[in-house]
Formats: C-alpha cells, sequence, structure tokens
C-alpha cells in the first residue's frame, strides 16, 4: 500500500491530496458535521469549496497541465493525504459540558426579544432571553415549561440544563444554561447527556436572592439533535 | 475519562476551525490564481505606489477590491510580492486589507450598530497598525525580510535595473535543474488556464498545510486555558487590554465574524480592549503564524507580532483615556 502511493507521480499525488480535501469538506456537509461545527450561514461556502477542490483535482488529473512553477512537491502532498484522511476518519465528537466548563456563561450580550412565545412553546435559549431581559421570578411561576439541551455540571449546586449558543463556530461557543431542581430520589442525570424535561417554573432562594427555576416532572433522555448549536 | 474528553473537544475545536478557514483560504487562492490568469505580467502590481505613506494606504485599499479575511489575503500578498509590488504597498495590503474590506466593516457594522466610534476606529486603526509595520519592516532587506522561495520568484519581476542577474538566478548563467526558472511567474504571456490552476491547486495545499497547523496550535491552546483567565481583569484598563490581545492571538477566528464574538465581551472589558481584540486578531493569531511562514521569515514574523502588539496596546490605551 505505502508502496504503491510512492509510487504516484507528484501530479497524481497532488490531484488525490486535492481530491480528499474536497472530499472531507462535502463529506462534513453531508453527514452533518457541520451542524455540530459551523452556523448554517456558512454551510454554503463549505459546499463550494469542496466542489472546486474536486474541480482542481480534475485539472490535476487530467495531466495537461503540470504546475511546473512551484516546487511543493511529494512531502506537501503526503502530509496533506494524511491530515484529510484523519478529518475524513475521526469525526467531531465534543463535550459540550467540557466545553462549557471553559468558557462563561454570561458573556453574550441578548438582543431583546421581538416577541414572547407561550411559556410551553418556548426553547431554552428563549427562557434564557427572557429571564435576562425581565428576571423577576414572580412573573413566571407555574408556567409551563417544555425544552431539551445537555446537561451541565455546576460547581457547588445542582447541574443546569444547558445549550450553546454560536456566532460563527464552535470555537467562539458560549453556553446558556437554567438551573434545574431534578426529580427526587432519581439519580443525578451525567454530564453532556441530552435530556428532554418537562415541568413548571418555579421560584428559590439564593442567599438573598430569588431566581427562577424549572421543577423537573418528567426526563427523557434523548439524542443529540441534528443541529445542537443554536444562533 | 476527563483526558479523552479534552481531547476529542479539541480535535472537534481543530475540525471546526479548520472548515470555517479553509473556503476562506480557497477564496484567497483562487483571487490570486485570477489575478495571475488575467494579468500575468502584473504591470499594474509594479506601479503601486512606493512611497512609505501612500504604499501603505494604497495597499490597504486594495482590501475594497479584493474582499478576503487574513487567511485568504495570505495568497493575494504572496502573489502581490512575486510580481514585484512594493514591499510597503504588499505589507499595507497584508496587513490593512483584512480590515478594510466590504465584508468586514459589514459585520463589524451589524455586531455594533450603536457604537459609531468603534466603526470608524477599526479601520483607522488597521490602516495605523499597516502604516506602522510597514515602514518597520521596510527597513529589514529584502533577504532578511521575505522567505528565500518567494524572494527568488520575486527577483524574476523586478527590473534588472534594480537586481543583479546573480540575485535573480535567472537560468541565464548556468542554473542546475533543481533551481529551474518559475516559468509561471515570470512570463507576461498569458498561460493556458489550466496550467494557471493547476498552480493554484499547488498554493492551496502549501497553505493548507500551515493552516492545519496553526489550527491544531490554536484548538490545543484554547481547551488547556480556560478563557476565564482571559477576561478576569475586566474593567482594568490596561489588564483588560492585553487580556483580549492575548484572546485574539488564542482564538483565532476570522476577521470577518470576529466582531459578533467580541459583542460578547463588549459588557465586561474596557471600550480598548474590544478594539485591541478587533484589530490585532486580523494581523496576529496562533493560526496565521504558520500561514505567513510562507511570506516571511521567522524574525520578522516575530517583529511583526511584537510592533503589532505594541501599536495596539498604544491604541487601546488611547481609547480608553478617551472613552473612560
Amino acid at each position: 500500500m505505502g508502496q504503491s502511493a510512492f509510487a504516484l507521480s507528484p501530479g497524481r499525488l497532488k490531484a488525490l491530496a486535492l481530491a480528499l480535501w474536497g472530499v472531507a469538506l462535502l463529506q462534513s456537509a453531508l453527514s452533518g458535521r457541520l451542524d455540530l461545527l459551523l452556523r448554517a450561514v456558512f454551510h454554503p461556502l463549505v459546499w463550494g469549496s469542496g466542489i472546486l477542490l474536486l474541480l482542481l483535482a480534475a485539472v490535476e488529473i487530467s495531466g495537461r497541465w503540470r504546475d511546473g512553477s512551484r516546487s511543493s512537491g511529494r512531502w506537501t502532498s503526503l502530509l496533506s493525504i494524511g491530515a484529510a484522511l484523519a478529518v475524513l476518519a475521526l469525526p467531531p465528537r465534543p463535550s459540550f459540558a467540557d466545553l462549557a466548563a471553559n468558557r462563561q456563561a454570561n458573556l453574550l450580550e441578548e438582543p431583546g426579544l421581538s416577541f414572547v412565545l407561550p411559556p410551553a412553546q418556548r426553547s431554552l435559549t428563549d427562557w434564557v432571553r427572557l429571564l435576562r431581559s425581565e428576571p423577576d421570578p414572580r412573573l413566571y411561576a407555574g408556567d409551563a415549561v417544555r425544552i431539551s439541551g445537555f446537561v451541565l455540571p455546576m460547581p457547588g449546586e445542582e447541574p443546569h440544563l444547558a445549550r450553546l449558543l454560536v456566532r460563527c463556530c464552535l470555537v467562539d461557543a458560549v453556553p446558556v444554561g437554567l438551573p434545574v431542581r431534578w426529580p427526587a430520589g432519581e439519580p443525578q442525570p451525567r454530564a453532556d447527556q441530552w435530556l428532554r424535561l418537562e415541568g413548571v417554573m418555579v421560584s428559590e432562594t439564593v442567599g438573598e436572592r430569588q431566581r427562577s427555576v424549572v421543577e423537573a416532572r418528567l426526563v427523557e433522555p434523548i439524542p443529540r439533535p441534528r443541529q445542537p448549536l443554536e444562533p | 475519562m476527563i483526558a479523552v474528553e479534552r481531547l476529542a473537544t479539541t480535535w472537534a475545536l481543530f475540525q471546526a476551525l479548520l472548515v470555517e478557514a479553509m473556503p476562506f483560504l480557497l477564496i484567497g487562492v483562487t483571487l490570486s490564481t485570477l489575478a495571475r490568469w488575467i494579468s500575468p505580467g502584473g504591470k499594474w502590481v509594479r506601479d503601486l505606489p512606493a512611497h512609505p505613506l501612500l504604499g501603505p494606504l494604497s495597499g490597504a485599499a486594495l482590501g475594497f477590491a479584493l474582499p478576503a479575511c487574513e487567511c485568504g489575503n495570505v495568497p493575494m500578498a504572496r502573489h502581490l510580492l512575486v510580481k514585484g509590488a512594493p514591499i510597503a504597498t504588499a505589507l499595507g495590503f497584508l496587513f490593512a486589507a483584512p480590515v478594510l474590506n466590504p465584508i468586514v466593516l459589514a459585520s463589524t457594522w451589524a455586531a455594533f450598530p450603536n457604537q459609531p466610534w468603534l466603526l470608524a476606529a477599526r479601520p483607522l486603526g488597521a490602516v495605523l497598525i499597516a502604516v506602522c509595520l510597514a515602514t518597520l519592516l521596510r527597513l529589514l532587506p529584502e533577504h532578511e525580510l521575505l522567505q528565500p522561495a518567494l524572494l527568488e520568484e520575486r527577483r524574476l519581476s523586478q527590473p534588472l535595473a534594480e537586481v543583479t542577474l546573480l540575485e535573480r538566478r535567472s537560468g541565464l548563467i548556468g542554473v542546475s535543474a533543481d533551481t529551474a526558472v518559475p516559468t509561471l511567474e515570470g512570463s507576461s504571456r498569458r498561460p493556458p488556464l489550466g496550467q494557471v490552476l493547476s498552480h493554484g491547486g499547488s498554493e492551496f495545499l502549501e497553505l493548507a498545510l500551515l493552516l492545519v497547523m496553526g489550527c491544531a496550535i490554536a484548538a490545543l491552546v484554547q481547551t488547556v486555558v480556560p478563557r476565564q483567565w482571559l477576561i478576569a481583569v475586566g474593567g482594568t484598563p490596561t489588564l483588560s487590554i492585553l487580556s483580549l490581545m492575548l484572546l485574539s492571538l488564542v482564538v483565532s477566528v476570522c476577521s470577518s465574524v470576529d466582531a459578533f464574538l467580541a459583542l460578547g465581551f463588549a459588557a465586561q472589558v474596557t471600550p480598548g480592549a474590544v478594539l485591541a481584540f478587533l484589530l490585532l486578531g486580523p494581523v496576529m493569531d496562533l493560526k496565521l503564524v504558520g500561514l505567513f511562514s510562507i511570506l516571511l521569515r521567522p524574525r520578522a514574523i516575530l517583529l511583526t507580532a511584537g510592533a503589532a502588539s505594541l501599536v495596539v496596546l498604544l491604541i487601546g490605551q488611547w481609547v480608553n483615556l478617551l472613552l473612560l
């Protein structure tokens, strides 16, 4: 195998490297990996780049135009092939809880809500934005809550249910979460686990401050959503 | 178990940085490839002003015509240098165009519509940094500034009145096969499109490899260093600027989207720190260090990093003095 790779001409190796990068980008888009890495608005750029790289590989394979002006060489192509194969073979499997632990939760300056959905239709992010714009817990006491998110361990208190918000890609993701009063007598959910949760919003006192907490009545494990990042 | 999770998160961050940056890199390679095909001799490039001030300014202004973020600007800057553009102009483009282009200005406006001072200060600051860096770096002789391979190609585009035959290594005096003349860059005849595309493919692979290394370093540092450490100093004027400068080096997001990230810190840090974040990232970050190595020698990269940091710190301090 290694023997045949080395037997390839520099032009063929270069074509293979370009094609593999093209395939890696297209496969990221087709397999849904991009949903985990990048906001949807940037996806067309990745598609376009994948197709363009395949076209460049086709130009190289045709062999009519050998680029004699640069000496990028065999090693550049081989290393590129290795990197592209690694990207293809090893899908991203980030731990959202681990990522969130490294970020400050209150970093995002949220835009004001243009309208407010009925309680049971609000997503976790809607709830967080609403509570930030109007934090008085008495306004929401008894409201039905139906949300989903991943379990985010919090130091010194029970785990929150959280989501990651992104502006661009996973690199700038910041967590937003809601405190949860988990059902009594059941084991604590494990970090990073995705859950759907039904319950009601209640008020609780922490120190001298009142805050809204979700009192969970139904907790159901769910697979990670196809688009786990929210704008 | 935690180590495995940390490794998996690092790998995901690496892929996120890579798939975000690679299309912009390809846009830059495409633009430089098109420029090479449309104007193979690149005479217009050599006609750009070499004046110490007008050079960087005209290079910066090219950003409006060639909108790409900092990754995409590297291949274009390389093209300008190869075609014999004045050093100050090419460096002005390299350092200022990532900010002075319509996409970046629009995204800055979208993120900070209520802060008109920032919309003015970001492009002005970028131009100031580019002029300072260009002025400083052009003091170095070209052989100490530019990578040897790039310098060799550049010599072919420079008139004989400026370089000697020996400096050109043009094949006129018995050059061996492995240092053959770069035919594509040297010619002023329009090459076939296929040949230009093949050249673009080679350029992309070289830069992609450097991008991979930069993304790997940036992802690793981001996972290891908690972000809270970097912004813990919040309202302290000087420390907040320094910490956000460090953050911009580490985070390595493209200039077209960094304003949205800065929006997240805006409430916690000083205005000078926000501006410093928006100014330093497009000039220097961990992801760019690899890409710059195709243009500049290591000493010049270090000088760029040091000088850019100093100018950005001073601009940030000045803004804090005015606004706090």
